[in-house]
């Protein structure tokens, strides 16, 4: 019964959305504040509906209950307690709910947080989000149903996919999906403000927690993902170019304009159009990379399973909310009034440099993951579109991006002084090509890029801080006087500092690990010895085991460094039984910063092993960079400008603030 | 008891659409007030941007003249927005009737709720969690099974538990775990002719039908146990037709036909395979039909010893080889158990052909000729 009433639930909350999606739009164009006010009722009555339906759905999960379909083909009763709940997103029809939960979620907090905006612009945000949620609400009800019966009801579930038996799954989908649909919202308002035909500077800062929140969540997102193909897939990558890695990424780098551009406008009230522009694009990346990765075009783990009718569906879904936005667009944007002017070299001209590169960046790797896939639809030949294209183009246009970022803060607006900017940053830029000549000292050998690549690492986490210095003026001031400026700060200001240092320690991951990581390919018999990243590894022969689901042979290997034994690792091949499916487990060793990654291979006739070991050194500043940028944006979100406004409705006096000016 | 849960969950469905229309009808109930233009919200950000740019200014990172011209720019912005808000307030309100707005909210939640819910849900569906369903399986053996699954997975040394499931495994086709738990029960309670058959047969099944060394074991142990049984015998017995030891597999089928019954169920075929051997069959058993027909095959003597479907089975297990190796030719090992498989089912046609296809394959195999011969298979034309 309980079952029943979540189904229920589900189709109830298609009725409210189809409510929400019409009333309050007229509201908005009668000026009706009851009709408006059903906008936020409705959003949170949506979401608390879709919020029961998701509960009931775990709950069916939880207690095994065989009966709903969805449950019998990804669960199994035996299968530990954290897997039963991961398991719930861990399967299409599960992870679609899971989107819609998180879009309606948005929606609720639009309702609630977004007494500061306009009665009209709330009610059309809030409508746009509703059009959405109805669309994903037949989706799901007609064609990837959760709550479908069996009857009679299996005694014994067909086990969750072994690759997602993770803990990389409890966190993974929710943090990348609060991402992708967190810049439902910054689509909703774009479209909103295009109904209205009106949209200011005040516009941009209601936009900019919510770009700021999705990205946050979709930098975790992503990072986590990398880490999890890191350490599941056993090939000692941590980005491999594939479709659906890239179909994150692209939200990432048009998130990461529109969060600029966003600030540009709230600033000068320029670059309006763009903005609004970007806002689309970016969720309309979002939407694409739901297609690609629910369609089945791709065939990968994400993709679960095919079914034609399903991708159908959601090329409609992409092509109405895409195609019916850049009408609006088109229709739209040349009513909007234009904004301020500015020179080139100032804070708004390296803003729009950053926009610049990171669309055509997007661009690229768009290019790269649709040409195959169209490619092969129109002749059937398979090409495939990896590392050397997106190293060649991504990576040559973020070259330039990286050297401009500490430029970006140091720029006054309107108008900037790039000499007064490169004297500001001299010393940085010195400082960070001496960091990166010791390390490359350090680390001995590689190529001449590695010492740019180094730098260009240092030179962003270095840089980073030029703005905090030169706005606390320590040199002028001194310090007690300085440190009282620096702790005045704006938290956004520090937001920023962080999250470039992020980047920075990101890029300094990235080429460290690519220049003086190690690949160690080798034919291993019991007691052989091999020497990788300075330490030495022995093998210990394999050994059988056996785990709740799995039987597994475990290679030991002992580490030592110096003749000193400092550590052993696991490396093993397991196989599920529920599904006869093997995968291999790589044993990995955290030396500070470094990893030693160790990968079973196939046996030998002749007794041995072939073992891959890598070493990686620096490796994990990839994601802790990562880590670094998702704090910043956190830091920058709990800046009280973004809450100005807010419910309290608390207002200074103008005259005050004029006052303390003169 | 099943009727009054439908009920209850209509009544529930039903209170909750109710609840939901009244939820949404409430913004319509309240007072009606006009829309106020209130652009408090953007006077506030302004006010903040003008508060920002002095820090800025402050701090030296916009020159006085820019930030004469910027803060123009936000006054502007600024009173734009306090004079809007202003100039709409002043509109009288107008008392609006919702009466159609009010029909929808009341009419879409029951109308699309029903009408969806009616095509895709099963209202008449209790819930089932497996532990309720465990407590009180009834006749429903998937569940007695998965009962005593748990069971072991928590107490994996109970023996009896393992040799309760075992056959049942094999009869639901489970050949792996049917392996593990005669193994388990063999390895807790001691071998009995019982177990190290079930085993055998297990193996037997789970490699097409054929008799490997493993099964071999374990029927001539169960044998040793109990030289009366006529199941281990027989397939020992079959294991040396099938090794092309036509005397010994002889000696063992006339044991069993000696030691059973004359109307024994299994005579027929016992007396089919002496004949195969080489062996005059007892006056009186002539029942024999021909050789190579399918439905006679030796594997079948499974069937009647233990029971109904196992030749389709097999059956079924060979064409799949078959299949495979349609695809992959390049497989000597595959050949020639696919040619045994056949000759040992009886099919000689069929076992013609793949010996035909194997040699095709591996012309120089000796293995295949000589299993040829063996099985008595005709090689002309092909083996020259």
């Amino acid at each position: 019964m309980i079952i029943e009433i979540g189904h229920y639930a589900l189709v109830l909350a298609l009725a409210t959305a189809l409510i929400v999606s019409v009333l309050p739009v007229i509201g908005a164009r009668r000026g009706d504040a009851a009709m408006m006010a059903l906008a936020p009722t409705g959003s949170l009555v949506l979401f608390a509906l879709v919020a029961f339906s998701f509960g009931v759905l775990t709950w069916a999960y939880v207690v095994s209950d065989f009966s709903v379909a969805n449950v019998w083909e990804n669960s199994h009763s035996l299968m530990p307690l954290i897997y039963k709940y991961s398991g719930v997103w861990g399967n299409h029809e599960g992870s679609m709910l899971l989107w819609l939960l998180i879009l309606v979620f948005f929606s609720a907090l639009v309702a609630v947080f977004g007494r500061n905006l306009p009665d009209t612009l709330r009610a059309n945000v809030l409508a746009v989000q509703a059009w959405i949620s109805t669309a994903f609400l037949f989706f799901i009800l007609l064609t990837s149903n959760p709550f479908l019966r069996l009857d009679p009801a299996p005694a014994e579930g067909q086990d969750l996919n072994p690759v997602l038996q993770d803990f990389g799954l409890a966190v993974h989908p929710p943090l990348l999906y609060l991402g992708y649909v967190g810049f439902s919202v910054c689509f909703s308002f774009a479209v909103a403000a295009l109904i209205e035909g009106r949209i200011d500077a005040a516009w941009a800062r209601w936009v900019r927690p919510w770009t700021l929140a999705a990205w946050t969540f979709l930098t975790a997102g992503i990072a986590m993902g990398s880490y999890w193909a890191y350490y599941e897939l056993g090939w000692g990558g941590w980005w491999f170019w594939d479709p659906v890695e890239n179909a994150s990424f692209m939200p990432w780098l048009a998130g990461t304009a529109l969060l600029h551009s966003a600030l540009v406008m709230e600033k000068r009230e320029a670059l309006k159009i763009w903005t609004v522009l970007l806002a689309i694009m970016t969720f309309s990346l979002s939407l694409l990379g739901t297609f690609l990765v629910r369609s089945g075009v791709l065939t990968s783990v994400h993709s679960f399973a095919t079914d034609p009718t399903r991708g159908i569906f959601i090329l409609c879904i992409l092509g109405i909310f895409i195609g019916g936005a850049f009408v609006l667009f088109a229709w739209r944007a040349p009513m909007l009034k234009a904004g301020g002017i500015f020179a080139p070299i100032s804070r708004e001209g390296a803003l729009v440099l950053n926009n610049l590169i990171l669309t055509v960046a997007t661009a690229t790797v768009l290019t790269g993951t649709l040409y195959p896939l169209i490619l092969e639809t129109l002749t059937g030949e398979k090409i495939s579109v990896g590392a050397p294209f997106f190293n060649m183009t991504f990576g040559l246009l973020m070259l330039p991006l990286l050297v401009a970022v500490p430029f970006g803060p140091v720029l006054a607006w309107k108008r900037g002084d790039l000499l007064g900017a490169l004297q500001r940053l001299y010393v940085f830029a010195g400082l960070a090509l001496a960091a990166g000549l010791i390390f490359f000292y350090i680390q001995n050998g590689g190529p001449v890029l590695a010492i740019f690549g180094l730098v260009l690492g240092f030179w962003g986490m270095i840089g980073a801080f030029a703005d905090l210095w030169y706005r606390a003026n320590f040199a002028k001031v001194g310090l007690s006087v300085g440190l009282k400026r620096l702790t005045g700060l704006p938290r956004s200001v520090f937001g920023t500092a962080i999250a470039h240092f992020g980047l920075g320690v990101t890029v300094l991951g990235i080429f460290a690990a690519t220049t003086f990581g190690t690949e160690t390919v080798v034919e291993m018999k019991q007691g052989a010895s091999v020497d990788v990243g300075g330490y030495s590894l022995t093998y210990d022969g394999l050994r059988d085991a056996v785990g709740p689901n799995y039987t597994e042979q475990r290679g030991h290997f002992a580490v030592s460094r110096g003749g000193v034994q400092v550590a052993d690792v696991w490396s093993s091949k397991r196989l599920y039984t529920a599904r006869r499916m093997p995968t291999t487990e790589a044993g990995i060793l955290t030396f500070g910063l470094s990893q030693l990654y160790v990968s079973l291979g196939d046996a030998m006739d002749s007794g041995g092993m072939v073992v891959r070991i890598w070493w990686k050194p620096f490796i994990l500043c990839i994601w802790g960079g990562a880590l670094v940028m998702m704090f910043g944006g956190f830091v920058s979100l709990s800046d009280r400008r973004l809450r100005v406004g807010a419910p309290s409705r608390k207002v200074k006096p103008i005259k005050a603030t004029l006052e303390a000016a003169e | 008891m099943q009727y009054w849960a439908t009920m209850v969950l209509w009544i529930i469905l039903a209170a909750l659409t109710a609840a939901v229309a009244a939820i949404l009808i409430l913004p319509f109930a309240r007072a009606t007030k006009a829309a106020s233009a209130d652009r408090a919200g953007e006077v506030a950000v302004y006010r903040d941007q003008l508060a920002e740019l002095d820090r800025d200014r402050a701090q030296g990172l916009i020159n006085a003249e820019e930030a004469e011209y910027a803060r123009a720019e936000i006054g502007r912005r600024l009173l734009a927005a306090a004079g809007a808000g202003e100039g709409k307030e002043i509109a009288a309100p107008k008392a609006r009737k919702h009466a159609l707005a009010t029909a929808v909210v009341t009419l879409v939640p029951p109308l699309v709720g029903l009408c969806l819910y009616l095509a895709l849900g099963n209202p008449g569906m209790p819930d089932q969690p497996l532990e309720a369903r465990l407590a009180n399986p009834g006749n429903n053996v998937a569940l007695l099974v998965a009962k005593a699954e748990r069971h072991l997975a928590e107490n994996p040394n109970d023996g009896a538990g393992w040799d309760l499931l075992a056959p049942i495994y094999f009869r639901s086709m489970r050949l792996g775990d049917a392996e593990l738990a005669y193994r388990n029960a063999i390895r807790i309670l001691g071998p009995n002719p019982l177990r190290l058959a079930g085993l055998g047969e297990t193996l037997v099944a789970s490699n097409d039908g054929i008799v490997t060394e493993d099964a071999r074991a374990a029927f001539e142990q169960a044998m040793k146990l109990d030289p009366d049984n006529p199941r281990s015998r027989f397939y020992v017995g079959l294991g040396f037709e099938q090794a092309g030891r036509a005397a010994e597999a002889r000696a063992q089928f006339e044991a069993i036909a000696k030691g059973s019954p004359p109307d024994a169920p299994w005579m027929q075929l016992v007396n089919q395979h002496i004949a195969k051997n080489g062996g005059t069959v007892a006056a009186g058993q002539d029942t024999a039909q021909a050789p190579g027909n399918p439905s006679q095959a030796d594997v079948a003597a499974a069937e009647s010893l233990s029971q109904g479907d196992r030749q389709a089975m097999i059956r079924g297990m060979v064409d799949s080889l078959a299949e495979r190796l349609k695809q992959e030719p390049n497989n000597l090992e595959g050949w020639v158990r696919l040619v045994r498989s056949y000759a040992v089912l009886g099919d000689k046609p069929k076992a013609e052909e793949a010996l035909k296809s194997g040699l095709k394959q591996f012309p120089s195999s000796g293995e295949l000729v000589a299993l040829a011969h063996e099985m008595g298979l005709a090689v002309e034309g092909v083996a020259q």
